[in-house]
């Protein structure tokens, strides 16, 4: 599964981000961040937003804001999205994932453009087929049980 | 080739990541991209002291951005949940100098 | 090519209006954007810096500084936001985490 994969999917979740400089954004609609090498920016969008952030200690609500994607440190997303994007890539079969195309035209000033989209489109299916892979070994089942374990030691 | 990140072998699998910021967050590696932007599920930070046990915060599904990832490292997890985290103590990491 | 114009930002609407612009590096700029490119180069009006504390620059202090009429360059801009509908208020989390 792509990072981007998950994030488009996390369109109209509630998320936070950390940036870089330390800021944490709340938002409870959707945000699109454009990872990666394109650095867009991320639009968090009405109708009925909640975007807090977070300066040190004082708080701001903003109706929206955008977020250049390179300064983007990591982002908290629902816990069952991820569910939601795997039952998007077995409906869509061997559809490119998002975001690879772009990716690849991002890298277009360098000498192997070429080379760079061949290469991302060559990733993107090869994840897909290991992602699936794992899927149906791990199940649902065993995730739960993860996560219980893992709570449990916190 | 720059595919080859050797993550494909780790995914849905335990790992640990030290991020630029110092932080040492461990969780299950859903994806990956060319950017080494991850997708962290069911993760949780290590926080270290010298003075008490080793915290762990319950964070979730993360994606965390490559340019902020120093190091991903496989984990043990017979190993990892044999060791008694409130035993454990370690200074905390600084941020990466640039 | 699904192409350049998904770009999800429109600050189309934010001309005229009150922006605040956070920099790398950590200025902090609030004026009227009078234009833009996709470069995301922005010139802001009546520009005014707010001041940061010399002591601990993640705090920025009343202190203000006024620039007029500047251009933003765009590989340095980190977050707009319009400044109408921005209000501070009071941490909205009772435990804040990842802090």
């Amino acid at each position: 599964m792509l990072p981007l994969s998950l994030l488009k999917t996390a369109q109209g979740h509630p998320m936070l981000v950390e940036l870089k400089n330390g800021h944490l954004v709340n938002c409870d609609t959707w945000i699109f961040v454009k990872l990666s090498v394109r650095q867009r920016f991320s639009s968090v969008r009405p109708p009925d937003f909640e975007k807090i952030m977070q300066d040190g200690d004082r708080f701001w609500r903003m109706p929206e804001c955008y977020i250049r994607g390179n300064t983007i440190k990591y982002l908290r997303v629902p816990d069952e999205v991820i569910d939601k994007v795997q039952e998007e890539t077995k409906s869509r079969g061997d559809r490119k994932p998002p975001g690879v195309g772009g990716r690849g035209r991002g890298r277009g000033g360098s000498r192997d453009e070429g080379a760079a989209g061949r290469q991302a489109k060559g990733i993107g299916r090869g994840m897909e087929d290991a992602g699936a892979k794992g899927r149906g070994k791990g199940g649902p089942g065993a995730k739960s049980g993860g996560k219980g374990g893992g709570r449990g030691r916190g | 080739m720059a595919s080859g990140l050797g993550l494909e072998s780790l995914v849905d699998q335990t790992i640990s990541v030290i991020t630029n910021d110092g932080r040492n967050i461990v969780g299950v590696l859903r994806g990956f991209d060319q950017a080494t932007n991850l997708i962290l599920d069911e993760s949780h930070e290590r926080v270290y002291s010298t003075k008490e046990g080793v915290q762990q915060l319950v964070l979730g599904l993360y994606i965390i951005r490559g340019d902020n990832i120093s190091v991903v490292g496989e984990l043990d997890e017979d190993l990892d949940s044999n060791l008694d985290m409130s035993k454990l103590r370690a200074h905390p990491l600084k941020p990466v100098v640039h | 090519m699904s192409g350049r114009k998904e770009t999800v930002l429109d600050l189309a609407k934010f001309v005229d209006k009150g922006v605040q612009v956070k920099l790398t590096g950590g200025r902090q700029v609030v004026g009227t954007l009078k234009g833009y490119d996709q470069l995301l180069n922005l010139v802001l009006d009546e520009a005014v810096e707010h001041l940061r504390d010399a002591d601990d620059p993640l705090k920025t202090t009343d202190q203000k500084r006024s620039l007029g009429l500047i251009v933003c360059r765009g590989t340095a801009v980190m977050l707009v936001a319009p400044t109408d509908g921005t209000d501070e208020i009071s941490n909205p989390f009772v435990q804040p985490d990842g802090a």
